[in-house]
């Protein structure tokens, strides 16, 4: 197990250096000028145009403008705004808004996904499955901010059931959000679910469980759920990603201050350092959370630790 | 000292039954989009105690699904049961629900299936899932359990059973993945271990080893056992008696030594003769003629006719029964006399 | 299950079921066979033709002009003239949906052709070549990989000048090609150890014809499948992306941003949601059921 774990620490160092220099290229090593592209439609006084091109070592050959910039990153400098603003303060404030309407997302996701497919797989064909099949269907077809905009529209406004902007209400105003953010995770939970359980009821050590004379709910419950549940973490774990690009949309559409919000909010304010230095923040946890997921994974299925 | 197992079975069952097992006129179909594929058609069977019987056929015969059928694995939908009784110690199993089959199994009737490594629970280690046996059935604690696992284990032949307890079954070997099972079926000392293909994924070195091991283990616990295979080397080493199936029924049975010295059925006989022996070097290997029937269109009459050497009209609409054949031998063929005869 | 209780054939070969004397019992051939019967794929697939041709003659849909606005007619509710009504800046919004449409295609068309391009291209020579190749592919594909499409483009968007369909369909290549090409890979690495490629090698085939004719076809399946959903989730991203702010900019027709610019006074004018909303989501429910579909066609294991 230890071997393994050392083995994917060691395989996420190229991909982290990787992917910061291919953001940092995108960046500063594209044709045109990266400093006038990122102000959007400001207008840069030669002072701050000098100001800005020395904050961001653009001054300096490629690769030393690479080096500072990584170091910058471990440092934890994200960039800053045209307001002076550093992305990280930013980012430190917005993070625990993020967390708590992850946690909601998240939450609902799991625990209403597996729920349901769990029940549609051990009744294949009933009205239950019939019902969690179209239903889930609906939701990952519509777009999250078209389904966030009827939420909020229907739920919020004509129903008045939920709050729907702003996170003055407490914890309640992360409910409506934090579901519009997991239902389209929840949809693939729930299909996933659905199909592995049915599949594992029919594979040959569920039989052999039976031929044992264990009770029914042992041999489902214990035996065929524990399989069954292996790509549904999975699963969990890489949606981290769905559920970042998801936040930057509901956050936005619900007037959450969190690091999505402030993600959409930069792009509409045209703050092009903010936007990059989140985006990059962003992935850099994508990457990780990925790896913890995939160390999560061998403990959960023991085949993958002697690879 | 009585086990709860015990009790629940001595209210299910008569001890002072005939057979140990006796199955009556099994019928069991698959209805698919296309009809309904009968796999089982009329078989019947007994098994005692102490004995061996072996139920060989090809692929599609029907001899696991018979089994299975009587230890209530078959998903239904899309099979069914469609007629016959399998009864264990005189109560019919196919009349008890599903919560009563569960004493029966494990305690009762033990099977060992064939591929072990998909047989076997990949997330749990092996120790687990033995002692899941002591744990369900015996109500045992967790360290109690694990003492009689290791146990097991050292009988059935696993060399360092204490260290290799806590293993996974994708870290042995397949031979000792079979061990596993046997111990498995083992563990609650059952009065009848069915073995369905048990080495037929193995090399053919350790398929005598297994085979040796279920003979030895019979023979310390009498119980009875069911082999079923489609290899007949392995059914003349360790059977007493076997049972030929075909197209979903039994077209010949008997003691082993009878049937393997003079088969009283033309495919039993065309079996015999396919198997390659030492003193046919430089001939020609005899093959029967054909394929298996569609068990969704099961030709008329015989369902082995239109394969068959010594057919006559009447085989062709008349469906012949199991004929009684002298030494408590059976024959689903009408001219079975002048099949021995031949020999 | 040990038992296999499908038919079995009795002399010689029969064809597939189904097919007739003298038809293909190809894969392709039977998975079309299949199709053709099935409403799970025939009602997509016209969908979809009715999107592509109002695509390409959106005339054909509507005479209005989607770019005839008259302030006087802002936010007017749907009417039997106009059946979508009029948006903010008083445009007959049922000509701009229709319009909308060729946007959504367009982008969809070009991003999927060329990602399936460079993954069947890659992902053939990664598989069938291995080595050096395929581990330097292999990380490459890793650290793209590691970027979220939404936020790779994101960060790319932000930086170019100018967003039109081709700049944004460049940038959605740049970051969706990874989980196609491991497909492709993946196909050709289980395919290349198939008996009939050593046979054909052993005749003396050389690695290009190999590739077009025995890895190919055979490796494809899941690709294709793949794609069809992929084509979906490109019109959505595309969708989300122009929502943002980051995708095509006015003058541009695009549902996504039709529902951005409205996004002010959607609330108190829902109908300015609901077209441009439905028509998505039917849009990308119609790829995804062909992508079943065509799953299941094709899946040799269901045979």
């Amino acid at each position: 197990m230890g071997r393994y774990v050392i083995r994917r620490l060691l395989q996420v160092i190229p991909v982290l250096l990787g992917a910061t220099f291919l953001i940092f290229a995108l960046q500063f090593a594209l044709p045109g000028d990266p400093i006038r592209a990122l102000g959007g439609d400001r207008g840069l006084s030669p002072t701050v145009y000098a100001t800005l091109v020395e904050r961001y070592n653009l001054s300096d050959p490629l690769h030393v403008q690479y080096g500072k910039y990584l170091l910058n990153l471990l440092r934890g400098d994200f960039g800053e705004s045209f307001r002076g603003r550093d992305v990280s303060r930013i980012m430190a404030d917005a993070f625990p808004v993020t967390l708590r309407l992850t946690a909601v997302a998240f939450t609902a996701e799991a625990v209403i996904g597996i729920l349901a497919g769990v029940l549609a797989g051990l009744r294949r064909g009933s009205f239950l499955d019939n019902l969690v099949l179209v239903s889930t269907t609906a939701v990952i077809a519509i777009p999250v901010f078209v389904l966030g905009l009827v939420a909020q529209l229907v739920i919020g406004v004509e129903l008045g059931w939920l709050p729907v902007a702003g996170i003055r209400d407490g914890w309640v105003s992360y409910l409506l959000p934090g579901i519009v953010l997991g239902a389209l995770s929840l949809a693939y939970v729930a299909r996933l679910t659905r199909t592995s359980l049915a599949e594992n009821l029919r594979a040959d050590y569920v039989r052999t469980a039976t031929a044992k004379g264990l009770p029914r709910r042992r041999v489902v419950g214990r035996h065929a759920l524990r399989n069954s549940l292996i790509p549904v973490v999975t699963f969990l774990g890489f949606d981290i990603g769905t559920l970042m690009a998801g936040a930057i949309i509901t956050e936005g559409i619900f007037n959450i201050p969190g690091v999505g919000g402030q993600l959409f909010l930069a792009i509409r304010q045209q703050e092009g350092f903010v936007v990059v230095g989140i985006a990059t923040a962003l992935v850099l946890v994508y990457v990780l959370a990925n790896l913890l997921v995939d160390l999560l994974y061998a403990v959960l299925d023991p085949r993958i630790r002697y690879d | 000292m009585a086990r709860p197992h015990d009790l629940a079975l001595g209210e299910l069952t008569d001890p002072t039954a005939d057979h140990l097992l006796e199955v009556v006129d099994l019928s069991v179909e698959f209805r698919v989009r296309h009809g309904a594929v009968h796999a089982v058609n009329g078989v019947s069977y007994t098994l005692e105690r102490g004995e061996t019987l072996a139920i060989v056929g090809e692929s599609g015969s029907g001899k696991s699904v018979s089994v299975q059928a009587l230890m209530g694995l078959i998903d239904s939908p899309p099979g069914f049961v469609t007629g016959g009784r399998a009864l264990y110690r005189g109560t019919d199993l196919l009349s008890l629900s599903d919560r009563e089959l569960q004493h029966v199994r494990g305690p009762g009737i033990a099977m060992v299936f064939q591929d072990a490594l998909s047989a076997l629970n990949p997330v749990f280690s092996v120790g687990w899932q033995i002692a899941e046996m002591f744990r369900v059935h015996e109500g045992l604690t967790r360290s109690d359990a694990r003492r009689r696992v290791i146990e097991l284990m050292d009988r059935v032949g696993i060399p360092s059973a204490r260290e290799r307890v806590d293993d996974y079954p994708h870290q042995f070997s397949g031979g000792m993945r079979q061990r596993v099972m046997i111990a498995m079926a083992l563990a609650l000392d059952p009065e009848v271990l069915i073995a369905d293909e048990p080495t037929t994924a193995l090399d053919v070195t350790v398929q005598a080893q297994i085979m040796d091991l279920l003979d030895e283990l019979q023979r310390e616990t009498g119980m009875g056992l069911i082999l079923i295979t489609h290899d007949l080397g392995v059914v003349a080493d360790v059977a007493d008696r076997v049972a030929v199936m075909y197209a979903g029924r039994i077209v010949e049975s008997g003691a082993v030594v009878d049937v393997y010295a003079a088969p009283a059925h033309p495919y039993t006989l065309g079996l015999m003769r396919s198997l390659p022996r030492l003193r046919h070097k430089g001939g020609r290997l005899e093959a029967i003629s054909g394929a298996p029937p569609s068990l969704l269109r099961i030709p008329p009459g015989c369902p082995f006719h239109p394969r068959c050497g010594y057919v006559r009209a009447r085989c062709r609409d008349d469906d012949p029964p199991l004929y009684e054949v002298a030494g408590g031998r059976g024959s689903a063929c009408h001219y079975h006399d002048e099949v021995l005869g031949d020999q | 299950m040990t038992e296999d209780f499908t038919a079995q054939t009795t002399g010689p070969p029969e064809q597939a079921a189904g097919a007739a004397e003298g038809e293909s019992a190809s894969l392709w051939a039977d998975a079309w066979r299949e199709l053709r019967r099935s409403p799970f794929f025939v009602v997509p697939a016209l969908l979809i033709l009715v999107l592509t041709v109002m695509a390409i003659w959106p005339q054909l849909f509507t005479n209005a002009d989607p770019r005839d606005c008259d302030l006087a007619r802002s936010v007017l509710r749907p009417s039997r003239e106009h059946w979508f009504g009029f948006d903010l800046q008083g445009c007959d919004y049922y000509a701009r949906v229709i319009y909308g449409a060729r946007t959504s295609i367009t982008v969809g068309l070009l991003v999927t052709t060329g990602t399936v391009i460079i993954a069947v291209t890659f992902g053939s020579i990664a598989g069938y070549y291995g080595g050096v190749i395929d581990t330097i592919l292999a990380r490459i594909t890793d650290i793209v990989f590691g970027i979220p499409l939404i936020l790779g483009a994101i960060v790319m968007l932000t930086v170019l000048p100018r967003r039109g369909v081709g700049e944004l369909a460049l940038v959605l290549m740049v970051f969706s090609w990874p989980p196609m090409l491991r497909i492709m890979r993946s196909q050709v690495l289980s395919v290349r150890s198939a008996d009939y490629v050593q046979a054909a090698r052993a005749l003396g085939a050389g690695d290009l014809r190999i590739l077009r004719r025995h890895i190919l076809p055979n490796a494809i399946a899941p690709v294709i499948t793949y794609a069809t959903v992929f084509f979906g989730v490109i019109i959505v991203t595309e969708a989300a992306l122009s929502f943002l702010g980051v995708g095509l900019q006015l003058p541009a027709i695009s549902w996504g941003l039709m529902i951005s610019v409205a996004q002010v006074r959607i609330l108190r004018v829902p109908h300015l949601l609901a077209f441009p909303g439905l028509f998505l989501s039917v849009t990308v429910f119609a790829f995804m059921m062909l992508g079943d579909a065509l799953r299941d066609a094709l899946d040799p294991r269901l045979r």
